[in-house]
C-alpha cells in the first residue's frame, strides 16, 4: 500500500466514524425536536394526510392554552420543593451516618453496616406496599410529607459517603480534637468540606431520581395542587387524548428546562457518573 | 479502612473505659440514629412485613391482625395459574435480555468511537446523554406519539417510502420490541459514559507495548481492552439487568401492558394487582418472586463476569 492509499483509507475510516456518530446523535435528539415541532402545530396539522413536517405558522398559542388548563408554575414548585427537601435529607443523613461508620468505633458498628449493605440491594417494588401502608396509617396520603419522608434516607448514600470519608486522614480529625473542636464541629468544618465533590454527585443523582420519580407520587398524591411534573404530564394524557399538539407542549414545558440545565452543568454531571458508577 | 477495626465482634460489645472515648462513641450513635431508624422503618421493616403479607390474603383495609393465612398458596397460584403473571415474567425477561444486550454492545461500541481520535467529544457525550436525565414518563409520552399507528412520525416516514403502516406499540407482535427500542434509547448514553470512563482508565503503556510486539487493532481489543474492562462490563450488565427487570413507568404510560398483555411486565402487573384489585398478598408474593429472580441472576452474572485472573 502506498502512503496515499493508506491516508485515504484512514480518512475514509474517520469519515465513517463521524457518520456513525452523527447518525446516533440524530436519533438521540430527534424525538425532542419532533416533540417541539409537534407542540407548535395545529391539531389538524398533526392528523394531516399526507403528513406535514413543519407547521404552516408556529402555534405559540398552544402554550398559552396549556398554561390556562394546567398550573405549570405550581407543578414546577411542587417538583422543586419536594426534590429539594429529599436532596437535603439524603445529603444530611448519608453524610452523618457515613461519617460515623468511617471514623468512629462503637459497639454494633459492623452489624449496622451489614444492615446498610443488605438494604442497599432491596429494589423499591418489594417495599412499595408496606411503605404505602405505613404512610397511610400515618395519615400522610395526599401530603408533601407522604411524598418526601420515605425518601429522606438512602442506604446507597450512606455507603457512598462512608467510602469517601474513610479516605479523610485521621490525623486531621485528631488535630482538630486537640484544638478543642467538638465532634459535630469536626463533621461540619473538617469532613464536609473535604467530601464536597462526593456530596455534589450524590445530590445530583438524588435530585434527578426524585425529580423524575413517578410511581411513588402516583400512589401518594391525589389532589392536583400537590402534583409534581411527571404526574402533571400523566394527567395530560387523558386530558389531551385528542390534542397531541397540546400534550407535546406540556411535555416540552416539563422536559426542556431540565435539559438546558443539564447542558450547562454537563461537565460536573458526567464526572460524577464516572466517579460513582465505578465506585458503587 | 484507616481506623482499626474493632477487635471484639458485634455480639460482644466492647465499651471503652475512658470517658473521652465514651463521649465520642455516644456522638457516633447520635450521628447514625436518625438514618438507621429511617432505614428500619422504610426499608428493613417493610421487607419483613411484605414477606409476611405474601403468606396471607389482604386488601389493606382489614386490620393487619385479621389477615387470613394462605401459606404458600399465593406463590403456587402465581407460578401455576396466573397466566398474566407468567406472561409478564416472560416479557420482562425478553425486555431485559434485549435491552441489556443492545446497551452493552452499543454502549461499548460508541465508547470506543468516542475514545479514539475524535473532535468534540464533550458535545457528543452531551447529545447521547440527554435521554438519561429525562423523566421516563415524559419519554413514554413522547414515544407514544412518535410510534403512533396513525399520526406517528415513524409511520409518516415509512408510508412516504411506500411501505405498509406498522402498529408498533399497538401491535401484539411489535409492542414489546418497541418498548425495548425506547429503553435502549433511554439508557445507552449512560452506558457510553461508563464505558468511556473505563476505557480512559486503561494505561496507554499497554497499547504501546502491544504495538511494539506488532499487535493489530483487533488483537489489542481482544487481549487488552476487553479483559481490562471486565469490572466495568460487570457493573454495566448487572445494574442494567436489575433496572430493566423493574421497568414500570415506560410501560405504564405507553401500552399499559396491552395489547392482550403482550407487553405486560411484572412490576406493572404487581401494581395492578395491589392498587387496582387490592390483592396485597398476591402482589407481595409477586414482588418476592421477582426479587429472588433478580438476586439469582445477579449472583450468576457476578460469577460469570468477575475477574478470574487469580483462578485461571
Amino acid at each position: 500500500m502506498t502512503k496515499d492509499e493508506k491516508s485515504s483509507l484512514q480518512s475514509a475510516g474517520s469519515a465513517l466514524k463521524y457518520l456513525v456518530l452523527v447518525g446516533g446523535a440524530f436519533l438521540m435528539v430527534f424525538p425532542f425536536v419532533w416533540m417541539t415541532i409537534a407542540s407548535l402545530m395545529t391539531a389538524g396539522e398533526i392528523q394531516m394526510r399526507p403528513p406535514v413536517w413543519l407547521p404552516a405558522s408556529p402555534q405559540f398559542s398552544n402554550y398559552s392554552e396549556l398554561a390556562r388548563s394546567i398550573p405549570i408554575g405550581r407543578l414546577y414548585f411542587n417538583s422543586l420543593f419536594t426534590s429539594g427537601i429529599i436532596v437535603l435529607g439524603v445529603l444530611l443523613s448519608s453524610s452523618l451516618a457515613g461519617f460515623a461508620f468511617a471514623k468512629y468505633r462503637f459497639p454494633g458498628r459492623e452489624l449496622l453496616f451489614y444492615l446498610i449493605l443488605a438494604t442497599m440491594m432491596i429494589p423499591f417494588f418489594v417495599t412499595l406496599i408496606p411503605v404505602f401502608f405505613i404512610v397511610r396509617q400515618l395519615g400522610w396520603i395526599d401530603t408533601y410529607q407522604g411524598l418526601v419522608v420515605p425518601g429522606l434516607t438512602s442506604a446507597y448514600g450512606i455507603f457512598l459517603m462512608r467510602q469517601f470519608m474513610v479516605t479523610v486522614p485521621d490525623e486531621l480529625i485528631d488535630a482538630a480534637r486537640i484544638d478543642g473542636a467538638s465532634e459535630p464541629m469536626i463533621y461540619w468544618r473538617i469532613v464536609i468540606p473535604l467530601v464536597k465533590p462526593a456530596l455534589a454527585t450524590l445530590g445530583t443523582f438524588t435530585f434527578i431520581g426524585a425529580w423524575n420519580n413517578f410511581l411513588w407520587p402516583l400512589l401518594v398524591l391525589n389532589s392536583r395542587e400537590l402534583f409534581t411534573l411527571p404526574l402533571g404530564i400523566n394527567s395530560l394524557r387523558s386530558l389531551y387524548a385528542d390534542n397531541t399538539n397540546l400534550l407535546m407542549a406540556g411535555t416540552a414545558v416539563a422536559v426542556v428546562p431540565m435539559l438546558l440545565l443539564f447542558v450547562f452543568l454537563q461537565r460536573y454531571f458526567i464526572k460524577g457518573i464516572a466517579l460513582t458508577g465505578l465506585k458503587g | 479502612m484507616s481506623s482499626p477495626a474493632i477487635k471484639s465482634s458485634w455480639w460482644m460489645p466492647d465499651i471503652p473505659k475512658s470517658a473521652v472515648l465514651r463521649r465520642r462513641m455516644l456522638w457516633a450513635y447520635v450521628f447514625v440514629a436518625a438514618p438507621i431508624i429511617a432505614l428500619l422503618v422504610f426499608l428493613a421493616g417493610p421487607i419483613l412485613f411484605s414477606g409476611w403479607v405474601s403468606l396471607h390474603r389482604w386488601d389493606m383495609l382489614s386490620p393487619v391482625g385479621d389477615m387470613p393465612w394462605r401459606g404458600l398458596q399465593n406463590y403456587v397460584f402465581l407460578l401455576t395459574r396466573d397466566t398474566v403473571f407468567i406472561k409478564a415474567l416472560g416479557n420482562t425477561f425478553l425486555f431485559a435480555i434485549g435491552g441489556v444486550g443492545a446497551n452493552t454492545i452499543l454502549g461499548l461500541g460508541f465508547a470506543l468511537l468516542l475514545n479514539s481520535k475524535i473532535r468534540g467529544r464533550a458535545v457528543w457525550r452531551v447529545l447521547y446523554f440527554m435521554p438519561v436525565i429525562t423523566a421516563p414518563l415524559a419519554l413514554a409520552v413522547m414515544f407514544s406519539f412518535i410510534f403512533d399507528r396513525n399520526y406517528g412520525v415513524v409511520n409518516n416516514v415509512i408510508t412516504a417510502l411506500g411501505l405498509p403502516r406498522q402498529p408498533f406499540l399497538s401491535g401484539p407482535n411489535q409492542a414489546l420490541m418497541t418498548l425495548i427500542f425506547i429503553a435502549i434509547y433511554q439508557y445507552v448514553g449512560y452506558y457510553i459514559v461508563i464505558f468511556l470512563a473505563g476505557l480512559q482508565g486503561i494505561p496507554q503503556d499497554y497499547y504501546d507495548a502491544a504495538q511494539v510486539d506488532g499487535a493489530g487493532n483487533w488483537q489489542e481489543f481482544r487481549f487488552i481492552t476487553l479483559p481490562l474492562l471486565r469490572p466495568v462490563m460487570l457493573f454495566v450488565v448487572v445494574t442494567n439487568t436489575i433496572g430493566a427487570l423493574q421497568v414500570f413507568d415506560l410501560v405504564f404510560a405507553t401500552t399499559g401492558g396491552a395489547p392482550a398483555n403482550s407487553s405486560m411486565t411484572v412490576v406493572l402487573h404487581m401494581y395492578n394487582t395491589a392498587f387496582k384489585f387490592s390483592r396485597m398478598g398476591r402482589a407481595s408474593a409477586m414482588a418476592f418472586i421477582l426479587f429472588a429472580i433478580i438476586m439469582l441472576i445477579t449472583i450468576l452474572q457476578v460469577r460469570l463476569l468477575r475477574d478470574r485472573t487469580y483462578q485461571d
